[in-house]
């Protein structure tokens, strides 16, 4: 077994890169139709509010996705509980939005920054735990820090966080596009430095790395807080997007399993397989939701869907577009193990 | 009486990958036989076929008269042929004991614990270390155990998958004493060794194979005389 | 820096590596129980013994892996005892391991440059420099056909090779081997006592743990036998395995009657 990726032929990978490119140029030219001067040039409106409520979504999963594939997919550390860098970013948007009457900018900026703190400081106790206890221990703290937001009265408790709604759709389609753009170059960069090759050596066999001189230490606990980082950024946005946060929605654990499943699905440890998966699976999940007895559907077709990718397209939707995938499912069962063979 | 083990034509390999090609052995009740080649010639594969976990691609296998080509590990277990893998592959978290016991696991008859003791009888060095964990047992301890959990099924054949590899020398000396002296007992063996002079000493006949076909075979005594073998296996 | 007091090493120069009174205990049991010795620059020590003996343990203390209970680990008169194997490695030690461990999603190449761009002292390196000192490592490994293969399609005898080729490519000082002969038949043992003695020719340090007595024969101008933790018996080869002590607790009857 080829293990760096068979190679789809040529002209199918030529297609694939135009349809994307085709794609990419529709999703940010598009919404630029509902500017209201381009309206009054006659120009068709080619989205409305669902379009930009789906779009904004799909950007952020991308977002999420890619950020925990820097410290799962790449690393090798799966983490459970990167909703908490979510929930952090969110809630330093929040509060300094509402409670001291900070601009939103300004606000943005702390939240990665807020962010990549906690990471550090639970980072490196945690990262001393390999696979299944890392993965548990994690999760753990993801639970924890909801239930404290959810217990701080000064953060509004179980109310939630009320923040000065702002309308705009186009804007904060195009902030959240500009977090998945940061998240996915983020990850082109790293993989293409000393930095990159370490984290995979970590991830492939972390007792060799460290004999031949990688600091492991340094080396994950910096990758979790640029994973930590660029989740906060994305939470960030949402909490002004949506202009009311409490635990239920950006402390939650379907939001954390979500991305995960996004990441391994599309291609965990490549650069673009955490966003074929993010936008794949999003739209699904949308679109399930929207038929009929949504909810239920939804998870079920989610299932049946995610079994299916298990078994036929084992390294991520990613391998249609012949990328140089690394590992997906397989890893992701490796990783979980709890040390490296 | 026929051989006991008759190998036809066999190929066989994982997935994609090719392995071995058209290999033909027999070997009779009660001989010892060796398996000698460099590594990735095939033999574990060919252990491995013979045991049902590897896919057979195309050939047939009689065991005791009966087919048992593409029969399921568990079937070929309960025919009397059996297999000790390379690295001994034993239950670390489970006691000495329950890795031996687990070795008659097909068995329904009631002389497993008398078994138990006779085998104790090759391994005295085991008897005062029943209870404790394999994990915590020696390399050579270790191997021990893997042969008396596949002596336990009461095998009409057993093969043993380089039993000698990452053992000391005098450890080394002790385990294939114990081989030698159940072949005796009755037990065919087929052995794979790395260390062909030890292979050769203790065996009967032997197989060559390389790059998955077999080239040569023999009485032992010739192949041990044979250059082109002291040259390709002795460095010599 | 303390001057490292104890029996003055021969021509009163310090030693690359010196191991003073070093023990490992893993819950109840003792792994090391106070191992001396000492390796000087140039010296193909050979490490032998039963399992369990304690040599693996040895080889993670000095490269960092484990942190020794007691004694003390010097480079060059400096102590190493429990500093981070990230440390150990850039200061020009070396190491493979007995079941290698390469990285699978990495071609030969790119497994051998990793070395080179982590664990070099003084040199950090870019990744298109280290990718350039792998081809010529793998050349001095017989790789260099392979360049470009994954792992998984590596022989065992390569994929040894690849493992020294990734300890070599940090331009070690000492390389520590461990059990790189198992499961190699004669010829291949050859082949790689052959890659040894270049190794040793480029100027490198090398401490190797062997059940292949010809290795130790073969390459080692010295031997050391360790038994449950302790050393047994140390010197040259020759006289290390006829010594009677050895025998009876390593090599066996069979062993002695072979080799006179």
């Amino acid at each position: 077994m080829n293990p760096v990726g068979r190679r789809r032929p040529d002209w199918w990978r030529r297609v694939a890169l135009i349809v994307a490119a085709l794609a990419l140029a529709f999703v940010v030219l598009a919404p630029l139709t509902s500017i209201d001067a381009a309206q009054q040039a006659g120009l068709p409106l080619l989205t409305d509010k669902l379009w930009f409520r789906i779009a904004t979504t799909v950007a952020m999963f991308v977002a999420l996705a890619s950020g925990w594939n820097i410290i799962g997919g790449l690393t090798g550390y799966a983490s459970f509980g990167n909703v908490a860098f979510f929930g952090l970013g969110a809630y330093t948007v929040g509060v300094l939005v509402t409670n001291r009457g900070w601009p939103f900018a300004l606000a943005l900026l702390v939240a990665p920054v807020i962010a990549a703190l906690f990471a550090l400081i639970i980072g490196l106790p945690l990262l001393r735990l390999r696979g299944h206890y890392f993965a548990v221990a994690t999760l753990g703290v993801g639970v924890a820090v909801g239930e404290v937001v959810n217990n701080t009265s000064q953060l509004g408790a179980s109310t939630g966080l009320f923040l000065p709604i702002v309308r705009s759709d186009l804007a904060f389609f195009y902030l959240m596009l500009g977090a998945a753009v940061v998240a996915v170059l983020t990850t082109w960069l790293i993989l293409r430095t000393r930095f990159g090759y370490g984290l995979l050596a970590i991830r492939e066999n972390e007792e060799a790395a460290a004999v031949i001189g990688v600091n492991t230490t340094f080396y994950k606990v910096a990758a979790f807080c640029i994973a930590a980082a660029l989740t906060g950024l994305a939470g960030g946005i949402f909490a002004q997007w949506s202009s009311f946060i409490n635990q239920e929605n950006v402390f939650a654990i379907s939001d954390n399993v979500q991305m995960i499943l996004m990441a391994v699905v599309g291609g965990a440890g490549t650069v673009f397989g955490p966003v074929a998966g993010a936008i794949a699976l999003e739209l699904i999940i949308q679109t399930l939701a929207g038929g009929g007895s949504g909810a239920v559907y939804s998870q079920i077709g989610l299932g049946v869907l995610l079994a299916a990718c298990v078994i036929f397209i084992p390294r991520g939707v990613i391998d249609f577009f012949g990328g140089r995938s690394r590992l997906s499912w397989r890893y992701l069962r490796q990783t979980l193990r709890e040390t490296s063979a | 009486m026929s051989a006991l083990l008759q190998v036809e034509n066999l190929s066989a390999g994982y997935g994609m990958t090719p392995v071995l090609f058209e290999v033909d052995l027999d070997l009779s009740p009660g001989e010892l036989v060796a398996l000698i080649g460099a590594n990735g010639a095939g033999k574990s594969t060919l252990l491995g076929a013979l045991s049902g976990l590897v896919k057979i691609s195309r050939g047939n296998v009689r065991f005791a008269d009966r087919p048992v080509t593409g029969l399921r590990p568990e079937a070929i277990v309960a025919n009397g042929l059996l297999h000790v893998p390379q690295g001994r592959r034993l239950f670390g978290s489970m006691t000495v004991e329950r890795n031996l016991l687990l070795g008659a696991y097909r068995r329904h008859d009631r002389q497993v614990s008398e078994d138990l003791q006779r085998i104790l009888g090759y391994f005295p060095a085991l008897g005062d270390k029943l209870d404790r964990e394999a994990a915590t047992l020696s390399g050579g301890e270790q191997q021990m155990v893997a042969i008396g959990r596949g002596l336990m099924g009461r095998p009409k054949l057993l093969m043993i998958d380089e039993p000698s590899l990452g053992l000391a020398p005098n450890v080394v000396d002790r385990v294939m004493e114990v081989v030698k002296a159940i072949n005796q007992d009755g037990t065919a063996v087929l052995l794979v060794e790395q260390d062909v002079v030890l292979a050769l000493e203790i065996a009967d006949r032997g197989y060559v194979l390389e790059n998955g076909r077999i080239v040569m075979s023999g009485p032992a005594s010739d192949l041990r005389r044979d250059p082109a073998i002291r040259k390709a296996y002795l460095g010599v | 820096m303390e001057i490292f007091t104890a029996d003055p090493p021969r021509d009163e120069r310090v030693s690359l590596l010196a191991v003073r009174d070093l023990s490992k205990r893993f819950g109840g049991v003792s792994a090391l129980a106070g191992v001396t010795f000492a390796v000087d620059e140039g010296d193909v020590l050979g490490i032998i013994g039963p399992n369990g003996a304690g040599k693996t343990t040895l080889l993670n203390c000095i490269s960092g892996l484990y942190r020794p209970d007691a004694g003390d680990i010097r480079w060059e008169a400096a102590s190493i005892s429990g500093m981070a194997p990230y440390r150990i490695a850039r200061l020009g030690i070396g190491r493979t391991f007995q079941i290698v461990r390469p990285f699978p999603s990495m071609t030969v190449r790119e497994n051998t440059a990793m070395g080179a761009l982590f664990g070099q002292p003084d040199r950090r390196l870019q990744p298109g420099v280290a990718l350039h000192e792998a081809d010529d490592v793998l050349e001095l490994v017989g790789l260099g056909e392979k360049r470009h293969y994954p792992v998984l399609r590596l022989t065992v005898p390569d994929r040894k090779r690849l493992e020294v080729a990734r300890a070599l490519a940090m331009r070690p000082r000492l390389l520590l081997l461990d059990e790189v002969m198992a499961g190699l038949n004669g010829v291949e043992v050859e082949q790689a006592l052959q890659m040894v003695r270049q190794v040793r020719e480029r100027g490198i340090t090398i401490v190797l743990i062997e059940h292949v007595m010809k290795v130790i024969v073969g390459i080692c101008n010295r031997a050391l036998v360790l038994n449950f933790g302790r050393t047994l018996v140390e010197g040259p080869p020759a006289d290390v395995l006829k010594d009677r002590r050895v025998i009876e607790a390593y090599l066996g009857q069979r062993y002695a009657r072979d080799h006179g």
